[in-house]
């Protein structure tokens, strides 16, 4: 039956996915890029946990701050490399997805390298790795034992989307990624420095991707297909945000959460079905979303619809 | 063969009769794969160059195509010799070896029904599996069908009646009877190579007609297109269902070509060497596609009998550096070349052909 672990599980996931979801839509937002090297992120985020944990640094708060400088570093030099250049020359959207997906397979055969040498230097597998950091410790809260993993992620999760409030609403620089995401040009006329902007909305995306990525490595194990394997989750989560609204994406994190975890259990149960067919009820949401809540002109779409639309 | 002494000055006979051999082995492998990516390579181009359609799920129907070929073909030959046995199962694969060259109308029946069917079936598959995802935009089409080849890799990995990780194995080859192997994949590739250039044609057809027209202005500006009174999403879905039927036929000459297949063949990586061939011909230029699939696939094949020499294995795995370069070639042609080796060329029409003979007099 449906328990108190499976409950567990989804608020744990759900805050891993909104930490992963948020930069997502923050930089579709922004830029209009599906950005497949976030897979990158993720990845890199958990691998910076190996190797500082390697070198002795094992600190949580330190890992988390390296991991956000280097996720940060990556995403900016991305844009200023490859994006900015691009869209300069009046490419579609579809190019730069492209072009996102090239870097993907490049960072992540990249990462595949580094980590093979690296493993050969030291002798070690590196190639599937348990994360062994000093996290917070276990507490015990009048009989409710909370996991020291748990709460690590708690901390860092809830830290990450402070920071996204506060920069965000709080901030003149926040203000104005909000302007350039409602209407780039308008932005660029009244005297905002666009590309600054974007490159320090790059460095929040990337740097907080990062940092989600560590938190995925200390709750499961850490391998370079680690962010593979959690595209199509993100993007679910970031398709039920409408790639717009930062609030649903953080809802859509633990809806899918939910959905793998509740759901799934609920099936098993009832139905027999394996475990291991949790994507299929992602891919099943995901299809259903885009179909009753389709994100209206995003993705250089059409404004069809398939239903009457409601009034703003 | 004798072994020379190292550092002989005579190279002797028998090394000019290995590499004679292993040119024409090479030649005939080089060639199969080299059609097949160019079929794949030009059902891509159908989709991304001339409608504008990111598709990163071609694997997907590429799978399909294998499966349900190799499906066809054992469950048809178990059937006829009338060996019960599950398809693969070590029974079957025995009683397909042992039967695989007796009935030779059979083995080429079978290929050509392979063909029609996968294409028929994976078409249907790519209409369906787009249908939600034409009308909010390319990217989302990308994803969906991104993850729709990872879960049906997934699925196939899991379905044990499909012989879950190990795949099938022992399909017999459409040319089985033909004794000498040599000829016999000599004639295959040949085949294919026929099949490519049919594809070819038909598709150089389909983008110089009016409808190709069509295609075009969906990729240049679909608001346009829809103001002018084009069904964008329909447009669009018959697009994926021509591509997709296409991309199955690749997966049936594949399947008969290796006469195996297993899940773990249709990573989603296949789908990126695709994209990285169109993109470095041309995109929305068939020539430019096939171009692509050659260079791509040469330096491939030509890789994989040369590594192993190279004695690089100790540091780094090739493959990794292999998998790097394709990443770095998306992005460095987009950035540089934009238009490709090829690039894309103005539609041919009767109009645009007599005001050139007008022009010249």
């Amino acid at each position: 039956m449906v328990g108190v672990t499976e409950v567990y599980n989804t608020l744990w996931i759900g805050l891993i996915f909104m930490v992963l979801g948020l930069p997502l839509t923050l930089s579709y937002r922004t830029t209009g890029i599906i950005n497949f090297v976030h897979i990158n992120f993720i990845t890199i985020g958990a691998y910076v946990g190996v190797l500082l944990s390697l070198l002795g640094v094992k600190n949580i708060f330190m890992v988390a701050l390296v991991a956000f400088i280097v996720g940060a570093a990556i995403a900016v030099f991305d844009n200023i490399a490859v994006f900015k250049p691009l869209s300069r020359r009046g490419a579609n959207v579809v190019i730069l997805m492209v072009a996102s997906l090239g870097l993907w397979i490049f960072y992540k055969y990249f990462l595949y390298a580094i980590v093979d040498l690296i493993g050969k230097a030291v002798k070690e597998n590196l190639v599937s790795v348990i994360l062994e950091l000093d996290i917070l410790p276990t507490i015990n809260l009048g009989g409710i034992v909370v996991d020291g993993k748990f709460l690590t992620t708690l901390t860092l999760a809830v830290i990450v989307v402070l920071f996204y409030y506060l920069v965000l609403t709080k901030t003149s620089i926040g203000k104005a990624i909000r302007a350039v995401s409602d209407n780039s040009q308008l932005a660029e006329i009244s005297g905002i420095p666009r590309d600054h902007v974007v490159n320090f909305m790059w460095a929040m995306t990337g740097g907080a991707a990062a940092i989600g990525g560590l938190l995925w490595g200390i709750f499961a194990i850490v391998t370079p297909e680690v962010g593979d394997w959690l595209i199509l989750e993100i993007f679910a989560v970031a398709v039920i945000g409408g790639l717009s609204s930062l609030l649903n994406t953080a809802i859509g994190a633990f809806i899918i959460a939910g959905a793998e975890n509740i759901v799934m259990a609920a099936l098993h149960e009832t139905f027999g079905l394996p475990l291991s067919f949790r994507p299929f009820i992602t891919f099943l949401v995901l299809v259903i979303v885009i179909l009753v809540k389709p994100p209206l002109g995003a993705g250089g779409g059409l404004p069809y619809r398939f239903f009457k639309p409601r009034k703003r | 063969m004798e072994a020379y002494p190292i550092g002989s000055l005579n190279p002797g006979r028998g090394d000019e009769d290995m590499v004679e051999f292993n040119v024409l082995g090479f030649l005939i492998d080089w060639s199969t794969f080299f059609a097949i990516y160019a079929i794949l390579a030009i059902s891509l181009n159908l989709e991304i160059g001339y409608t504008g359609m990111a598709n990163f799920g071609k694997v997907a129907f590429y799978a399909i195509g294998a499966y349900l070929s190799a499906v066809l073909t054992i469950v048809t030959f178990l059937t006829i010799f009338g060996v019960s046995a599950p398809l693969y199962s070590v029974d079957a694969v025995i009683a397909l070896g042992k039967h695989g060259a007796e009935l030779p109308w059979l083995n080429i029946g079978l290929f050509i029904l392979s063909i029609i069917l996968s294409a028929i079936v994976t078409g249907v598959v790519g209409y369906l599996v787009t249908y939600p995802t034409l009308r909010v935009g390319p990217a989302f089409l990308g994803i969906t069908i991104l993850s729709f080849g990872e879960m049906l890799r997934f699925f196939l990995r899991n379905y044990e009646p499909l012989g879950s990780t190990y795949g099938l194995f022992g399909v017999p080859h459409p040319f089985q009877w033909v004794p000498d192997p040599t000829v016999r994949t000599g004639i295959y590739a040949l085949i294919v190579l026929g099949i490519m250039f049919g594809v070819y044609l038909y598709a150089e057809r389909l983008v110089n007609s009016p409808f190709g027209r069509v295609l075009r202005a969906i990729k240049d500006d679909e608001v346009a297109a829809l103001c002018l009174g084009k069904h964008v999403p329909r447009i669009k879905a018959t697009v994926l269902f021509i591509g997709s039927a296409i991309a199955g036929v690749a997966g049936a000459l594949y399947l008969f070509y290796l006469g195996s297949v297993n899940p773990d063949m249709f990573i989603p990586r296949v789908t990126f060497d695709i994209w990285a061939m169109v993109i470095l011909g041309g995109m929305g230029n068939n020539k430019g596609a096939i171009a692509g699939a050659a260079i791509i696939t040469f330096v491939d094949r030509a890789l994989t009998f040369i590594t192993p020499s190279l004695g690089l294995t100790a540091y780094i795995t090739p493959d990794y550096i292999r998998w790097m370069t394709v990443g770095l070639l998306i992005v460095l042609v987009l950035l540089f070349k934009p238009g490709g080796l090829i690039p894309e060329k103005p539609i041919k029409t009767p109009a645009l052909e007599v005001a050139n003979k007008i022009e010249e007099g």
